[in-house]
């Protein structure tokens, strides 16, 4: 019996296991982290959804950031401003204004009206196809319709309609990003939920090379921006270009492009009626951008609500205050309101 | 032995994983991302340097003079054990950020075959403290690449049509074996036969 | 309703039902290493039996007194225990197996299979209970090791333990890939995806 080695094995493994004990039980002490009670609260406050559209890493980086002082407190965009309140609330400070946005697809291209060039048979997602020759649909800037935004959408907000194109519930979508960040071609975009007309069309290309591989397509043929009332649209490479703060949406480029590729967000849109106020100036006639008025000189005239968008042009111009806009409350152009 | 064929047969000529069947675990477990991956490889190779540092110093200065080489198993395992769990403290006070991005991976090494299996093999080829520091980080990057590699296959895998019984763990296997197949390719490259 | 598991199913289950290696998925390192031949994978499998059995066993004989925030070291201390007594003994009486396991025998310590049971089970549970879940484990990780290490040595050497059981003209032309990692994983997703079918169309 090798007494001397049975106790030295004894007391160096002991010792080790002493000495790993007393390390760890004294880091413990010393490298102790002191919980921010503020940071729970604050992550007890946040919705949990873990989209990362804060820009932090989860809800437990926002709340971690918030607690330390390094994030606006009003980022959480999927708890909104209730959510902006609370942690107001518990920071002691004024939360900022949270714009609502919205996930938009800017583009109408559906199989329907946009062909493929090719039969896709890869791994089923749109960041794959996209890998090959920009994925196959004719138009290689187009939504390819395999349905990676409804697979990353935490809410659920996302399903693919039927003709390939994924259908956004608005009800549901809080702006988190996810689908926008997952698209490979870029046809998501972050709208205020404010903005009614929007551009669907992300084809740097022009004329017949559009028109070829889709209906809808944005040509570039500038009767948007020749036709726009509040000079918003500007033409850049091919697209027109939206001046959020000068468009007034009053829907006429929507009615007035020839492919189509605008949207309307308006659940609904007014129609003009005439009043008995009417001195029969014809000043509305002209001024209507679709004809939608007819009226003989110093006569009653009158709108012709098939063919009226509910622009507000005919208001903008009528010196006796002989025209309403009626129906879609809070839809109609800005300033026409009543 | 020569460093750059050390770094180089810990790197491809025999990887970790895919040659040597180390790590195997945390390979099929993490793989599933690629941002996951490369949280698990940048924990490898830090606890892997570390326990080697360390666990070859115990051997050399304490087991081997002291006749208890038999011990080796459990001390470096306990070393390990403790090794971790220190990091993870120094990390969480000291390096916040790097703590969140290893998260969960950095505990979950401690029972990573990978990390004990370099220990020993550094113990059986005899090697220096440099020599061992580069088999360490050689076979940490030969970890990453393969893990790192295989992440993106799976993530391809996901979306592909596969019979029922076969997704998940019979397609990663599958995919693995013909991974391990291009890498059977190094052998012998440069003359390394480690 | 389930009922609480008859002694007889801490057996059993170890078996099919929750085979470490193809339903736990736990333990594959050394499954997929050392499985080039039959008697070499019934040797691991062995060697992992005798870990897995004494520390369950010594754990659950031990478990009223391990406080629990220092369990998990003093498991391993346990199985460390057992693998440096396995590691010596196959040195000193089986030295050709040992060669061929290699590294892998001090690596038992961290087999997931070992730590897990010791866990999941012998911490809680009685010494008796313990010893038949270490064995029905064990019974379990037995079968998947011979199935995996007959099928690679038929298909890359042509014999079974060390006997000729194909014609001469396979052995003199047989499916090397097996031998080599490659062929361990295709062997492996093979038998899971197998498994999943059967355990699908169980259910």
């Amino acid at each position: 019996m090798d007494w001397t080695l049975i106790l030295t094995s004894v007391a160096g493994l002991g010792g080790l296991g002493l000495i790993i004990g007393i390390v760890l039980a004294i880091a413990s002490v010393k490298l102790a982290v002191k919980v921010d009670e503020r940071e729970a609260a604050v992550r007890a406050v946040l919705p949990g959804a873990n989209c990362g559209a804060c820009g932090f890493p989860g809800c437990d980086g926002y709340a971690a950031a918030v607690a330390s002082g390094s994030a606006a407190l009003n980022k959480c965009s999927v708890g909104g401003a209730n959510v902006a309140r609370s942690i107001g609330d518990i920071m002691g400070q004024e939360a900022g204004a949270v714009e609502p946005v919205v996930a938009v697809l800017v583009c109408r291209g559906g199989k329907d009206v946009a062909p493929a060039r090719f039969q896709y048979k890869g791994a089923s997602d749109c960041r794959h196809a996209a890998l090959l020759l920009g994925g196959p649909k004719a138009c290689v800037y187009g939504c390819v319709g395999l349905g990676h935004c409804a697979k990353v959408c935490p809410f659920g907000a996302i399903t693919m309609g039927r003709n390939g194109l994924p259908v956004i519930d608005e009800r549901k979508c809080t702006g988190c990003g996810n689908c926008i960040r997952g698209c490979p071609k870029g046809t998501l975009l972050l709208v205020p939920r404010s903005k009614l007309v929007i551009l669907a069309c992300v084809s740097h290309d022009k004329g017949r090379a559009v028109k070829d591989v889709c209906r809808v397509g944005c040509t570039a043929c500038n009767l948007c921006v020749k036709v726009c009332p509040a000079q918003a649209l500007a033409m850049v490479g091919n697209l027109p270009v939206m001046d959020f703060t000068k468009c007034i949406d009053c829907g006429i480029c929507i009615h007035k492009c020839p492919t189509k590729s605008f949207i309307d967000r308006a659940p609904g849109r007014p129609k003009a009626v005439i009043n008995p106020r009417c001195t029969g100036c014809q000043a509305c006639v002209k001024a209507c951008p679709f004809k939608a008025i007819e009226g003989e000189p110093n006569k009653q005239h009158k709108v012709l609500a098939d063919k009226c968008i509910g622009c507000g042009e005919c208001r903008k111009v009528c010196p006796a205050d002989a025209i309403d806009m009626v129906g879609a409350l809070g839809h109609a152009r800005k300033g026409t309101e009543g | 032995m020569d460093p750059a064929k050390i770094l180089m047969g810990a790197f491809l000529v025999n990887n970790i994983i895919l040659m040597r069947f180390l790590g195997v675990c945390p390979f099929f477990g993490v793989s599933t991302t690629v941002d996951t991956s490369v949280g698990m490889s940048a924990a490898v190779l830090f606890v892997m340097t570390l326990a080697t540092w360390v666990s070859w110093l115990l051997y050399h200065v304490l087991l081997l003079p002291l006749g208890l080489v038999f011990l080796r198993t459990a001390v470096f395992i306990l070393v390990i054990a403790g090794l971790v769990q220190f990091v993870e403290m120094v990390l969480k006070k000291y390096v916040r950020g790097l703590y969140s991005a290893l998260g969960i991976y950095l505990p979950l090494i401690t029972t990573n075959c990978a990390i004990l299996g370099v220990t020993f093999l550094n113990i059986d080829y005899e090697f220096s403290l440099l020599q061992s520091t580069l088999f360490a980080v050689g076979t940490s990057l030969g970890f990453a690449l393969a893990i790192i590699l295989f992440a993106a296959i799976r993530e391809r895998l996901e979306d592909s049509p596969i019979s029922p019984s076969f997704k998940g763990y019979p397609i990663a296997f599958v995919g693995a074996s013909l991974v391990s197949l291009a890498f059977l390719g190094f052998t012998s490259l440069f003359g390394i036969s480690l | 309703m389930t009922s609480t598991p008859t002694r007889w199913q801490y057996f059993a289950d170890g078996i099919i039902k929750e085979n470490p290696v193809l339903i736990l998925m736990i333990g594959l390192c050394p499954t997929l290493a050392t499985s080039v031949s039959a008697r070499d994978a019934l040797g691991m499998a062995a060697a992992t039996s005798f870990v897995l059995i004494g520390s369950n066993v010594v754990v659950s004989l031990i478990r009223k007194v391990v406080p629990g925030s220092v369990r998990i070291p003093i498991f391993i201390i346990v199985i460390s225990t057992f693998v440096t007594i396995i590691d010596y003994v196959l040195q000193a009486y089986q030295p050709a197996l040992y060669r061929v396991l290699g590294v892998f025998v001090p690596l038992i310590v961290v087999n997931c299979i070992i730590l897990g049971r010791a866990e999941a089970f012998a911490y809680r549970h009685g010494v008796f209970d313990s010893l038949l879940d270490a064995l029905g484990k064990s019974a379990g990780y037995g079968l998947v090791m011979l199935v995996m290490g007959s099928v690679r040595e038929i298909l890359a050497a042509g014999t079974w333990f060390g006997y000729a059981v194909t014609p001469a003209w396979f052995r003199t032309a047989p499916v090397l890939f097996m031998i080599f990692p490659p062929g361990a994983f295709l062997l492996i997703g093979i038998l899971k995806g197998i498994v999943n079918r059967l355990t699908a169309s169980k259910v």
